[in-house]
C-alpha cells in the first residue's frame, strides 16, 4: 500500500518540467497535451463504439419505462403479502428503473434487508414489533449514557474539562432517581410519540436496571471499566492495535480482499456488548461528534418530506431538548426536528455497532432514509441493512477503503490503460482522488433524487446477491449483467472515465484530479452514470472478481 | 515547485506554499477556508477525507500560491488522511472558544499528530480560536489560548469565520513567518523524496497509449 501513502504536496508535480499549476503551462506541455488529444480522441471513441457493439445495458430502456409504480408494488404480493417468485420481478424492476418516490418507506426495508424477500405479512408484523422494542432498548441506554456523560462532564468541568467518564459518576448515575428523570424524557421524543402501544415493563433493560443492587452495580461497573479503557486510550494519538491491524493487513491484502464482502462483515457485538470498541474514540466522544455533525446537514431533502412542514417549533424543540441537541437556534423548526432524528438513530447504532460506532459520513448516509421513512425504529433498521456493508468505509483499520480504492483503480487499469498509465504518472494510480465518493457513496456529487436512485439500484443488486439470485436466474430472464456487490464501485470508476480526456490532457498531478472529483456535484446524471456503470459490470465483471 | 519560484503566465508566483487546517470536528476550518477565500460565509457540511482551495496573494512584495488543505475534524482515517501533512510549510491548529475540549485535544491529539508525521522541519504552526464572535458561550480564554501557543512555540489569533474578524490575519501571520524560514523557501524535503520515489520508468511515449487491452 506504498502508493496509498502520498508524497505529493499540493502543488508538486512528478513531471518536473513541466509547470504544476497552470492548464495554459510551458509550451512542451502544450505539444504533449496536442499529441495526447490526438490519441485520446481515437482510443475513446473505439472504447465506446466496441462496449456499445456487443452489449446492451438494460437501463437503456428507462426512457420508455417508469420507476416501479404505486400500483405495479401491490400486485407484486400474493394474497398472503408474500412477494411472487421470492422478488426476483421485483429486485429486477427496481435494479432496471429504480421506485417511485411515494413508495420508498415501503420498499426500502425489502431492499436493505429488514423485511426477507420471502416472508409474509403476518411474519413482517411480528419482526417489525420485535425490531421497534430493540431500538426502543437501544434509545434508552442512549439517554442513559448521555445524563451520565453530562453529569460527568460538569464535575469534570473545573478541573479536567475532558469528556473521559469515570467510573465514580456512573455508580452514581445508577440512582434511581435519575432513572425516572430519563423516562420521562424518553416520553417527550418525538418518534415515540406516535408509538402508544409501548411496554416498557417486559423489556429486559428495564429489569436489569430494577433489578436487585447488587445486579445493577455489577453491571454499571462492567460498563465503567469498559469506558475507562477506552478513556485512557484516547490521550494516545496512536492507538497501537489499529496499527499493527493496518500493516499486516497491507502486506496479507491479496488474500483479505479474495474473501467475499459477507464474509469481512463481522456482525455487530449484542446491545449487551456496548462499549467495548477497541478505539481510541469512545461513547463519549460519538455522541459529541454526531452532534455537531447533526446540526449541519445540508437541508437539501426538505421538500421531500413534506409532513416536516407541520412540525412546529414548540414540537421541534422538544424532540431537540429530548436527545441532547445544542447550538440549533439558527436552524427552522422541521430542520431541528430532522437533526434531533438523527442523532437520535445514531446514537443508538454507535451503540449496536460499537466496532463502528459513529465516523463522519455516517449522517450523509441517513440523512435520506430519516428523510423518507418517518418512523425512527424503521429507518434506523433500514440505516443498519444499508451500513451492513457501508460500515466498512468507516473501520479503523481502513481496510474496507482500501479495498474498494483498489477495486475502482482495477476497474479503470482494465478498461482504459491509457488513463490508468496518466495516472500512474502522477503517482495517482492508488485512486486516492475518489475517497470520498467511496466513503458516502456518492451523496456529495449527486442530489437528492439523484442519490435514491443509485442507491435504489445499488441496494437492489445486493438484495439479488443475499437471496443467492445469483449469475444463472438472471441470464434465465435474459439480462446479461450479474448483480454486483459493487456496482456502486463501477459508477465510481465510470464517473472517473467519464473525465478521461480532461484528466489525461489537462491535469499534472495528482492534486488537481482530487479538486475535480470533489467538484462534480450538480455534473452527474445518474442514470447515464448507471448505464456506463453497468457496461464496466458486464465487461469486467469476471476479471475484477477474479483479482479480488 | 514547492517553494520555488515559477515566471511567465498568468499564474506565475515567487512562492508556492502548502498550508494546512487541522483541528476537531466542527470547530470551523471549512469556515475558516471559505471566509478567507470566497468572503461568503454559510452552514457547511462535516468534511469528509480532504478537499483543498487555491488563492494567489501579495505579501510583502512576494506574489504568493496558496494551496490550503482542508481535512476531516475526525481523526479515524488517520493512517490514509496523514499523508496529506507532507511537504506543509504551515499549518493552522484551530479549537472552538465556545467548545473547551477541541482546545484540550489540539494538544493531546492534533499536536502529536503534526509532530509524527509533518515532514518539513520549520514548518510554522499558528493556533487559533474562532468562535469569538459567541462570547457569552466563552470556554476558554484568551490567556489560555497564548499560554498553549506559547508552550507549542506557536503563533495565536482569536478569530471568527462568521464575521470574518481576523480570519484575514490569521493566514497573513503564517505566510510572514513562512517568508521569514529560508529553509521553506527553498526546495523542502519533500521534492528530493518525490523524486527518489520517482524511480519508475518514465512517461511513455504517447503514441503507446492505447486503450481497451
Amino acid at each position: 500500500m506504498k502508493a496509498l501513502r502520498r508524497s505529493h504536496t499540493s502543488s508538486s508535480s512528478s513531471n518536473s518540467s513541466s509547470p504544476s499549476f497552470s492548464s495554459s503551462g510551458s509550451s512542451s506541455w502544450i505539444h504533449l497535451r496536442s499529441v495526447l488529444l490526438i490519441v485520446n480522441s481515437s482510443s475513446a471513441a473505439s472504447c465506446s463504439s466496441s462496449d456499445r457493439g456487443h452489449l446492451k445495458s438494460p437501463w437503456s430502456r428507462r426512457i420508455k419505462k417508469h420507476a416501479l409504480t404505486p400500483r405495479q408494488w401491490r400486485r407484486l404480493f400474493t394474497s398472503d403479502g408474500k412477494l411472487h417468485d421470492g422478488g426476483v420481478k421485483f429486485l429486477k424492476k427496481v435494479r432496471s428503473v429504480g421506485v417511485d418516490p411515494s413508495i420508498r418507506a415501503e420498499v426500502w426495508p425489502f431492499l436493505l434487508g429488514v423485511y426477507d424477500l420471502n416472508s409474509s405479512k403476518e411474519e413482517r408484523d411480528t419482526i417489525r414489533t420485535q425490531k421497534r422494542k430493540e431500538y426502543e432498548k437501544l434509545r434508552r441506554q442512549c439517554r442513559l449514557l448521555l445524563k451520565h456523560s453530562n453529569e460527568s462532564f460538569k464535575l469534570n468541568e473545573s478541573s479536567k474539562p475532558s469528556i473521559n467518564i469515570d467510573s465514580g459518576s456512573l455508580v452514581q448515575y445508577t440512582d434511581s432517581s435519575s432513572f425516572e428523570d430519563v423516562v420521562s424524557a424518553r416520553e417527550s421524543l418525538s418518534s415515540e410519540e406516535r408509538s402508544p402501544d409501548v411496554e416498557y415493563s417486559d423489556d429486559p433493560c428495564i429489569t436489569l436496571l430494577e433489578g436487585d443492587d447488587s445486579s445493577r452495580q455489577k453491571t454499571t461497573n462492567t460498563d465503567a471499566s469498559a469506558l475507562n479503557t477506552e478513556s485512557s486510550d484516547s490521550d494516545s494519538s496512536e492507538d497501537p492495535e489499529a496499527v499493527i491491524q493496518a500493516s499486516s493487513s497491507s502486506e496479507g491484502q491479496e488474500k483479505n480482499e479474495r474473501d467475499e464482502p459477507s464474509k469481512e462483515f463481522i456482525s455487530p457485538s449484542r446491545t449487551e456488548l456496548h462499549l467495548s470498541a477497541p478505539a481510541a474514540e469512545n461513547f463519549a466522544t460519538w455522541q459529541r461528534i454526531i452532534r455537531v455533525d447533526a446540526v449541519r446537514d445540508n437541508s437539501e431533502w426538505i421538500p421531500y418530506f413534506q409532513s416536516y412542514a407541520s412540525v412546529s417549533e414548540d414540537r421541534a424543540c422538544c424532540s431537540a431538548e429530548a436527545v441532547g441537541l445544542k447550538d440549533y437556534e439558527h436552524l427552522e423548526p422541521c430542520q431541528i426536528f430532522h437533526a434531533a432524528r438523527l442523532v437520535a438513530i445514531l446514537e443508538a447504532y454507535a451503540l449496536y455497532d460499537p466496532e463502528i460506532g459513529y465516523c463522519q459520513g455516517m449522517s450523509d448516509l441517513l440523512s435520506p432514509i430519516v428523510t423518507v421513512i418517518t418512523e425512527d425504529h424503521e429507518a434506523f433498521w433500514c440505516f443498519v441493512g444499508f451500513m451492513k456493508k457501508a460500515r466498512h468505509n468507516f473501520r479503523l483499520d481502513e481496510v474496507g477503503i482500501r479495498r474498494q480504492l483498489n477495486i475502482v483503480s482495477k476497474i479503470i487499469k482494465c478498461k482504459d490503460s491509457h488513463l490508468f498509465r496518466h495516472l500512474e504518472k502522477l503517482q495517482a494510480e492508488d485512486c486516492f482522488f475518489v475517497y470520498r465518493m467511496v466513503v458516502v457513496l456518492f451523496r456529495r456529487e449527486l442530489t437528492f433524487e439523484q442519490t435514491t436512485c443509485l442507491w435504489e439500484v445499488m441496494w437492489a443488486d445486493q438484495a439479488a446477491i443475499r437471496a443467492g439470485i445469483g449469475k444463472s436466474a438472471w441470464s434465465r430472464i435474459r439480462q446479461r449483467a450479474p448483480p454486483t456487490d459493487d456496482l456502486l464501485l463501477y459508477a465510481i470508476a465510470a464517473s472517473v472515465l467519464q473525465r478521461r480526456k480532461l484528466i489525461i490532457e489537462k491535469y499534472n498531478s495528482m492534486d488537481e484530479i482530487l479538486r475535480e472529483c470533489n467538484s462534480m456535484a450538480g455534473q452527474l446524471n445518474v442514470w447515464k452514470l448507471l448505464d456506463d456503470a453497468h457496461d464496466l459490470v458486464v465487461n469486467l465483471h469476471d476479471k475484477i472478481e477474479a483479482s479480488f | 515547485m514547492t517553494g520555488s519560484s515559477s515566471k511567465g503566465g498568468n499564474n506565475s508566483y515567487d512562492y508556492s506554499f502548502k498550508i494546512l487546517l487541522i483541528g476537531d470536528s466542527g470547530v470551523g476550518k471549512s469556515s475558516i477556508l471559505l471566509s478567507f477565500i470566497s468572503n461568503s460565509v454559510h452552514d457547511l457540511s462535516p468534511t469528509v477525507g480532504v478537499d483543498f482551495k487555491i488563492k494567489m496573494v501579495n505579501v510583502g512584495g512576494k506574489r504568493l500560491k496558496l494551496t490550503i488543505w482542508d481535512t476531516a475534524g475526525q481523526e479515524r482515517f488517520g493512517t490514509l488522511m496523514s499523508s496529506y501533512y507532507r511537504g506543509a510549510h504551515g499549518i493552522i491548529l484551530v479549537y472552538d472558544v465556545t467548545r473547551r475540549e477541541t482546545f484540550t485535544n489540539l494538544s493531546d491529539i492534533w499536536a502529536k499528530e503534526v509532530e509524527l508525521y509533518s515532514t518539513n522541519q520549520d514548518c510554522i504552526k499558528v493556533l487559533i480560536g474562532n468562535k469569538v464572535d459567541k462570547d457569552s458561550e466563552r470556554a476558554v480564554s484568551r490567556e489560555e489560548g497564548m499560554a498553549l501557543a506559547e508552550e507549542h512555540k506557536c503563533s495565536f489569533l482569536e478569530c471568527s469565520a462568521k464575521t470574518r474578524e481576523n480570519v484575514l490575519q490569521c493566514f497573513k501571520e503564517l505566510i510572514v513567518k513562512i517568508l521569514e524560514v529560508p529553509s521553506l523557501l527553498e526546495k523542502g524535503p519533500v521534492i528530493i523524496k518525490q523524486q527518489i520515489l520517482k524511480q519508475k520508468p518514465g512517461y511513455q511515449a504517447p503514441h503507446n497509449g492505447g486503450c481497451c487491452s
